[in-house]
């Protein structure tokens, strides 16, 4: 089931390829992406919908928030909150 | 002005005051406004000992170091020091010289986007693409690397940028906002578990020390009287002989550590994160514990293990308001006894060098002491037998676990802090990732003691393959290991060899009386093993331990 995202991020280098890397590095996968801009303005509307079988979505827009050139997160979450990690991958 | 002479000026309105770096093409027009700058530059050998020197420096002054390297190959000799601070949390800004910018994206020589390639182990970065942005970003970048959590920051430099002519002189002020303070709700919720708890116990990590909260720490601790445990970078959190402290948990950590969190009822994170060395498998983690979250960091919370109370924000205004009035005398009973009952022995048998012992007289020897340690044996038998009574005490590779760091990072101690006695205890395979640095020693004089613990072998590899490779091993030998005397001397520094027990207190004396740089090379039996172990994907309270003890 998918999840939505809506963030507003900086129209700056790398803002786009550096939330986009991070939803897939934290092991979500994107399905779909929406992106809207006005010229004049310093800001970028993005939805992304987004999947993971196991991760916690709320966890993922944890970290989204932190990047410095997201200034707004607003997740629409597809089920009540996952637990967080259970299985055991360390090595 | 050029560019490079604004960046500079900067870095000094920061207030930076040394920079650990190593020129090239790219960067050539920071170097020449460096000459007319009181920045100090510190030149290492190699880029990778520019970081990780950076990063020491950072740990031991809080704050941010800074490095700096050329494009291309200097840069990519960055990346294992950036991701050593991003995963250990570590304030440092990375300087890069880059092709110019008309051509970016040509395969120019010494071009790599490194902007790209770091993006996953950096806290953020910026790519300079006009003159009048650098004071900003220079203000930006010290501010991000070292609020909240903290962590590294790279500014990639085009060289037209940097030889750019510029008006521009007003420097930028970055507003510094306050940390917030934790949500009365998940407060009281916390402060309700506490009160309930039975089987409390404070698991304290390397946040504790990075939020400057180690005064109240130890006031809560001592006035809860809540036992405590603490991972490889939360050790010295609460000096490590106080009698609350009950050792280290984790994959190396002690038997009464790991039984007190697997019995407790309750679980207080202190600025942790639950990482796997510390947790074992995961599910079997102090399974009958609630669990009290306490962070800078908001992506922390549930990240691993479900929590009952979160509080974010400032640890020194979090601490003091939980509550002290606990009945919990017969737990701090147990955890005492089991704490005596599980001591560490140091009567080993034989005549050869035992080296836990040795770790701990020197650590008893002088209080004072700066540890930066490299990765393997050496480096859990430094956190299991020396005493801290400081985090900043402990400079060690927690998170990325790189091979490397322990040189560089005695360089960084001592250039942030000159007056004090730093040893670097490493092993004979990670001496030789950055031996490099012995000739930074000597050109800037620092009196770094190295204990060289030589085992003939990457050590914590064998230990694994004997472990659980059925004594297959593959690729571990080192018994061809160059005279490391020898090698030692030609970079002009002392060094003596050590091989039998009775010349253990010889050696200890001369380390740490020695004015001058010297090491100390100890060989060791190559088949000595660091006990216990909790074998990967068991649950902490699987702890093996040494067949004959
Ligand atoms: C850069 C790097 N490469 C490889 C490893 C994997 N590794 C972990 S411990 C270890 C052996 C270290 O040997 P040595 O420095 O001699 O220390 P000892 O374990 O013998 O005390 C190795 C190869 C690592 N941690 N870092």
């Amino acid at each position: 089931m998918n999840h939505t995202l809506k963030l507003t991020i900086q129209r700056v280098e790398g803002a786009v390829i550096r939330t986009l890397g991070l939803i897939e590095r934290r092991g979500f996968s994107v399905t779909s992406i929406n992106t809207a801009s006005d010229e004049a303005s310093p800001h970028m509307e993005m939805t992304l919908e987004i999947h993971s079988p196991q991760r916690s979505v709320e966890t993922l827009a944890r970290h989204v928030e932190k990047l410095f050139d997201v200034s707004d997160v607003h997740l629409i979450a597809a089920h009540a909150p996952a637990a967080p990690m259970k299985e055991s991958v360390a090595c | 002005m050029k560019g490079a002479q604004l960046l500079v000026k900067a870095l000094e309105q920061e207030g930076v005051e040394t920079i650990f770096g190593y020129p090239g093409g790219a960067i050539m027009p920071v170097y020449d406004a460096l000459t007319e700058s009181p920045l100090r530059h510190i030149l290492t050998r190699h880029e990778q000992g520019a970081v990780f020197a950076a990063d020491a420096y950072a740990r031991v002054t809080g704050r941010p170091g800074v490095c700096m390297a050329t494009s291309g190959p200097g840069a990519t000799n960055l990346v294992t020091g950036i991701a050593n601070a991003f995963l250990d949390s570590v304030p440092i800004v990375a300087i890069t010289g880059q092709v110019p910018t008309g051509l970016m994206g040509t395969d120019a020589f010494q071009e790599v986007d490194i902007f790209g390639m770091t993006m996953p182990i950096v806290k953020h970065s910026y790519l300079i693409r006009s003159v009048e942005d650098i004071p900003r970003i220079i203000g930006e970048a010290f501010h991000v690397a070292r609020e909240g959590r903290p962590g590294p920051v790279l500014i990639d430099l085009p060289k037209d940028v940097a030889n750019a002519e510029t008006e521009l002189a007003a420097l930028f002020e970055m507003p510094r906002p306050g940390t917030g303070a934790a949500d009365p709700a998940q407060l009281a919720a916390a402060r309700q578990l506490i009160r309930s708890a039975r089987r409390p116990v404070l698991y304290v990590g390397g946040g504790v020390g990075i939020a400057g909260a180690v005064p109240e720490f130890r006031a809560y601790a001592q006035a809860s009287g809540i036992p405590v445990v603490a991972t490889l970078k939360g050790l010295g959190a609460v000096p490590t002989r106080d009698p609350h402290f009950i050792g280290m948990l984790g994959m190396h950590g002690t038997v009464a550590a790991n039984y007190t969190v697997q019995e407790s009822d309750l679980l207080i994170c202190v600025g942790a994160r639950f990482d796997d060395r510390a947790t074992g498998r995961l599910d079997g983690f102090a399974p009958n514990a609630r669990v009290i979250h306490m962070d800078a960091d908001a992506a922390e919370i549930g990240k691993l293990r479900q929590t009952d109370a979160a509080l974010l924000g400032d640890l020194r205004t979090a601490l003091p308001a939980l509550p002290t009035d606990l009945s919990i005398s017969d737990w701090q009973r147990t955890c005492r006894q089991r704490k005596t009952a599980h001591a560490w022995r140091y009567d080993a048998p034989g005549d050869g060098i035992y080296m836990p012992d040795m770790l701990r007289r020197i650590s008893a020897a002088d209080r004072d002491l700066t540890i930066t340690c490299d990765v393997g044996q050496h480096q859990m038998w430094v956190a299991q037998h020396c005493q801290f009574d400081r985090p900043d005490q402990h400079l060690t590779s927690a998170g990325l676990g790189a091979m490397g760091f322990g040189v560089p990072a005695g360089i960084g101690a001592l250039i942030a802090n000159p007056g004090s006695r730093v040893l670097t205890v490493s092993g004979d395979g990670s001496i030789m990732m950055n031996i490099q640095e012995l000739a930074t020693l000597r050109r800037y004089d620092l009196p770094l003691k190295i204990l060289l613990v030589d085992n003939a072998s990457l050590g914590m590899v064998r230990q694994w393959q004997e472990l659980f490779h059925n004594e297959r091993y593959s690729e571990v030998d080192l018994s061809d290991n160059p005279d490391f005397v020898q090698v030692a001397k030609s970079f002009g520094i002392d060094a003596f060899r050590v091989t039998r027990r009775d010349e253990v207190d010889g050696a200890i004396e001369r380390l740490l009386h020695a004015e001058d740089a010297i090491l100390a090379h100890v060989c060791i039996d190559p088949t000595a093993n660091v006990w216990p172990l909790v074998p990967p994907g068991q649950t902490n309270d699987v702890m093996m331990e040494e067949a004959s003890a």
